[in-house]
């Protein structure tokens, strides 16, 4: 029982992470109604940026965020404008398979620009666990699920109480209408876009500063763990990407325990794959926001 | 006050408006009575400016809105309640009305433009906080036009405002129409029920596959020949 608690806890702390990974697709998804699957790459971009900045300049842990949230959103605005505005009328399946190979380019850049396997990024806290009747709990997780919860709190307040995130709902769920009342989806879409790509920059911030490390991988894995969480809670709804990853989070940590560490991924895809299966053809975005 | 001239748009090769020219006076309740796939729905795209015409001009006010976005029509005083009404779903009545008023930028003025709404509809006010996809089809068409009305138009369009709609909550609707023309909005409507149009409109058309087939006032024209073209066109009657 009390392996369980711990592991939910455990869970619970990167679940916020994931969540954030799985909004930053669920926004731009629900808004523009395209995938992006240089999300990673994009938050890859950043946490090298944030890495470089550390090692060359001996940036501390605020500034390596800050240069990571910049440089993400910037390689947010490259993507933007070569796959996303440029298609703006063609097909989805356009700009998806060009944000594609956006993603390799970038992924290719960076690689070439940082080529060694791992990058030390600042700790966001080296204070011990603390413990308590049998349960640990890791400071710099707790910030680390602190933070996400933070960003989560001010996304739902920006969607729900200013002009631009009533517009952004507007967009989503009936953009004609939308248009007839003089709002334009494509100036929407691109803030949201950028929005997005700020908020996958901070979960790997944080996710990079609990493991103190960036590896060229984080582009991929950021990738499958934001598209699972997205899709476990139920294609373009917002609760669902905060649920989605919060579940993936437990899920993963009481397999890992449980079944062991080569689970934690099979056990995630094996429900993706599952939930897939059962809720096909029922995606509607931004329900209920 | 909106003067549309010889206007050609067409879907594709497929042209849905074939030299369309209509007019709507200031002050007035102004009628296009036609069948399905006559092009109402389109003239109305197009004058909004979702739908680009090929060739023609529309002039509001003495202005081209040829060529304008949908934003910057709805600035210039043009608003349209769209067919089936389109309310956002998931979003509150209030906020409903709050996203009407995207391009006004004084707060004070839409809070009571605001109050004003909800003291003609009282049924919105009840229901201010309701997400918009819960109200019945009746409730749902008087947020559209409240929706339209929040941005403070001079001309008001509505695209088939009785469309799905029971008989009864048709008159009310028609009744909301006149009240607001009695208040000084100039209103252009698109309607296959011309039983209700002509009660409330000072001049009206016909449309017939992509062309106007008459104009007049109503009584110019018996009103059965006018229900058979408006609801079948005079080709197949």
């Amino acid at each position: 029982m009390l392996d369980l608690i711990q592991n939910t806890i455990d869970g619970v702390m990167i679940g916020g992470a994931y969540a954030l990974l799985a909004l930053g697709f669920t926004l731009t998804f629900g808004v523009m109604r395209r995938l992006n699957l240089a999300f990673g790459a994009i938050v890859l971009c950043g946490l090298y940026a944030g890495a470089a900045a550390h090692q060359a300049l001996g940036w501390g842990l605020l500034g390596s965020i800050a240069a990571t949230l910049a440089v993400a959103v910037a390689a947010g605005l490259y993507v933007e404008r070569l796959c996303f505005r440029a298609l703006a009328e063609s097909a989805s399946i356009a700009a998806m398979v060009s944000s594609f190979a956006i993603w390799m380019q970038l992924e290719e850049i960076a690689a070439l620009l940082m080529p060694r396997r791992t990058y030390a990024y600042p700790a966001l806290s080296e204070a011990r666990p603390w413990e308590w009747a049998g349960l640990s709990l890791r400071p710099d997780q707790l910030a680390m699920a602190a933070v996400a919860l933070g960003a989560m709190a001010a996304l739902g307040w920006t969607l729900r109480r200013t002009r631009f995130g009533l517009a952004a709902r507007a967009v989503a769920t009936a953009p004609l209408a939308a248009r007839l009342a003089g709002i334009e989806p494509a100036r929407i879409g691109s803030a949201m876009f950028l929005l997005a790509c700020g908020l996958g920059g901070l979960a790997g911030a944080l996710i990079a500063a609990v493991d103190s490390q960036v590896t060229i991988k984080f582009g991929m894995w950021a990738m499958l763990k934001g598209l699972v969480a997205m899709t476990l809670g139920g294609i373009g709804s917002i609760p669902g990407a905060v649920i989605g990853g919060l579940a993936l989070g437990v899920i993963e940590s009481n397999a890992q325990w449980y079944l062991g560490a080569e689970w934690r991924d099979i056990v995630a895809y094996g429900l993706l794959f599952a939930v897939l299966y059962w809720r096909r053809g029922r995606e509607r975005p931004w329900t209920n926001s | 006050m909106l003067r549309v001239g010889d206007v050609v748009t067409a879907y594709g090769q497929l042209e849905a408006l074939k030299g369309v020219s209509v007019a709507a006076e200031s002050g007035k309740i102004t009628c296009l009575l036609g069948p399905n796939g006559a092009g109402k729905t389109t003239l109305m795209m197009t004058v909004t400016g979702l739908l680009k015409p090929k060739r023609g001009s529309i002039a509001f006010e003495g202005q081209e809105l040829v060529g304008l976005s949908p934003s910057e029509i709805v600035a210039r005083g043009v608003a349209l309640v769209p067919e089936n009404r389109l309310v956002f779903p998931d979003m509150s009545v209030r906020e409903n009305l709050e996203a009407g008023a995207y391009l006004r930028r004084k707060p004070a003025e839409i809070a009571a433009d605001l109050d004003r709404m909800f003291e003609r509809f009282p049924r919105l006010k009840e229901r201010a906080g309701q997400s918009a996809g819960t109200l019945s089809g009746g409730e749902q068409q008087m947020l559209a036009v409240a929706r339209a009305l929040m941005s403070r138009p001079r001309l008001l369009l509505m695209d088939e405002p009785s469309l799905g709609l029971a008989p009864l909550i048709v008159e009310e609707i028609f009744r909301i129409v006149a009240e607001l023309n009695r208040d000084g909005t100039s209103i252009f409507l698109v309607e296959q029920n011309a039983h209700m149009a002509l009660k409330v409109a000072h001049h009206f058309y016909l449309i017939e596959q992509g062309r106007v087939t008459f104009s007049g006032s109503p009584g110019q024209l018996a009103e059965d020949e006018v229900i058979q073209r408006a609801y079948l066109g005079s080709k197949r009657g």
